[in-house]
């Protein structure tokens, strides 16, 4: 069958679409040598001395702002087919090189401008789709803004942790609202929604001033979300079926376990129990990461414009994660040793998860031959 | 010829190729909510005219960045079906917006469980 010949490449696109990738890449490197750093374990490759303490200093505004900042900035610019929203993942790619270099004020104040600049680009989007989902999202960039903007002022610790968990967990709260639609929802169940998120916020926002019963509401609020997407999400249906939406739902319901155990953790944590690490990393890893598992195969086809072929292989890196995370936060709650092995573990996940992807898109190519989509169309 | 059954989904075009353009849209699965683009709601209309297919479809979310992935995987399914003269035409529309009303019966059940 003759077909319209397909739309002629764009090299410059695609150079810019490499250098981006290779920053993110970079970015997820830096921010995962810093982890090690802090988890007592040296980076294997060549590391001086000053970058691995800048590294390990940066760890957390690297993972949260700097790489999924960059991330969901990525996808949301995609989605809302603006070029100025690209500016987002811009700005915080290069607050995230300058980090690494050393200049914290700089940095600080381009991923304050990034988030900013995040805010404009979601009231777009709920001019264009005025929803409780797109609302939420809003929220979110809103929460991200002042977080970075108390970076920027010269704030730090869980201060700013809370701001920037807010901005994560709130984005995926308005995701999987929206996927609520789709079930029969009590009425009840936005109203808790908005009642557990405006105590997430209220707990951020009080964390700089009264730490104590900010972080047991702030760990409240994420306990009960994930009560409430253990009640309502799409996944316990979803979990049913097979192939990439059974996956996906996996990813999830094992993700709102980890988010459970965050949220008693963060709050035991300000009663001055010794819950920091499970506190922070159940919630970005076994939450926040099992969440970026369960969507890259859907959503970096759209942001990366890389086709890939799923497989139960993408079991292994997730099967990985929860066992990397139970010696970590588990057994490394008794012994140093074991906390150390986990978090090389937790490198190692990331590791075979993004080999997962590498061998996913060559499986793609080998079976599709490298075709391009589109063809008849717009003529 | 027997007159095929309604289409999910208003359809404008000749009716052998009904048939053909609802299984090749019934073939675009979100992998999110394992359901057809078509048991979601999504498609708007169909209408085959003067050699060009248009599709008008809808998202859940304006948020979702894989709009486009959705739109090439309908044009890749409805060019395995369509003869040679027609091109392929997807248009991403918001109104009126997208509603549960929207979803099929067999969606529906699937959902509720």
């Amino acid at each position: 069958m003759g077909r319209a010949a397909a739309p002629p490449p764009q090299p410059a696109l695609a150079a810019i679409r490499f250098v981006v990738m290779g920053l993110v890449a970079a970015t997820l490197l830096a921010a995962v040598a810093g982890g090690l750093v802090r988890a007592g374990i040296a980076w294997p490759l060549r590391w001086d001395e000053a970058h691995a303490g800048l590294a390990a200093a940066a760890h957390a505004a690297l993972m949260m702002s700097g790489l999924l900042g960059t991330v969901i900035g990525i996808e949301r610019a995609v989605a809302l087919k603006q070029r100025w929203a690209h500016l987002v993942p811009a700005c915080t790619l290069a607050g995230s090189v300058l980090l690494l270099r050393g200049q914290a004020l700089p940095a600080a104040a381009l991923h304050a401008l990034a988030s900013l600049l995040f805010v404009g680009v979601n009231l777009v989007l709920v001019r264009k789709q005025n929803a409780a989902h797109t609302q939420l999202l809003l929220v979110a960039a809103i929460a991200w803004a002042m977080g970075n903007l108390q970076w920027a002022a010269g704030a730090s610790g869980d201060v700013l942790h809370a701001w920037w968990f807010s901005f994560l967990v709130v984005t995926i709260a308005a995701e999987r609202l929206e996927m609520t639609r789709l079930m029969r929802r009590e009425p009840a169940a936005q109203t808790s929604l908005l009642v557990i998120v405006a105590a997430l916020l209220l707990g951020a926002l009080l964390h700089a001033w009264m730490p104590r019963p900010a972080g047991v509401l702030f760990g409240g609020a994420l306990l009960a979300l994930a009560a409430w997407l253990g009640l309502y999400d799409i996944a316990r249906r979803t979990a049913l079926t097979h192939g990439l939406s059974r996956y996906m739902a996996v990813c999830l319901l094992s993700g709102y376990g980890w988010l459970a155990v965050a949220g008693a953790a963060w709050a035991a944590m300000a009663l001055g129990g010794p819950t920091r690490d499970l506190a922070l990393h159940a919630l970005g890893l076994g939450f926040i990461v099992g969440m970026v598992m369960g969507h890259a195969p859907a959503i970096l086809p759209a942001v990366a414009r890389v086709k890939l072929h799923y497989g139960p292989w993408f079991y292994l890196p997730l099967a990985l994660l929860q066992v990397s995370l139970l010696l970590r936060l588990g057994a490394g709650a008794v012994d140093a040793a074991w906390r150390s092995t986990g978090a090389a573990l937790n490198a190692l996940t990331l590791a075979l998860f993004a080999a997962t992807l590498a061998g996913s898109a060559i499986a793609w190519r080998r079976r599709h031959g490298g075709t391009r989509l589109t063809h008849r169309t717009r003529p | 010829m027997p007159t095929p059954a309604p289409a999910p989904f208003p359809y404008a075009g000749p009716p052998e190729l009904q048939q053909p353009i609802v299984d090749a849209l019934m073939r675009v699965v979100d992998p999110e909510v394992a359901l057809t683009i078509v048991d979601v709601g999504l498609i708007y209309g169909v209408t085959l005219a003067d050699g060009r297919a248009h599709v008008r479809m809808t998202m859940t979310s304006a948020a979702c960045p894989v709009a486009d992935v959705i739109l090439d995987d309908v044009e890749t399914e409805l060019d395995r079906v369509l003869p040679e003269p027609y091109t392929i035409d997807v248009e991403l529309c918001w109104e009126p917006p997208w509603t549960p009303e929207r979803m099929s019966e067999r969606a529906r059940r699937f959902m509720q469980g």
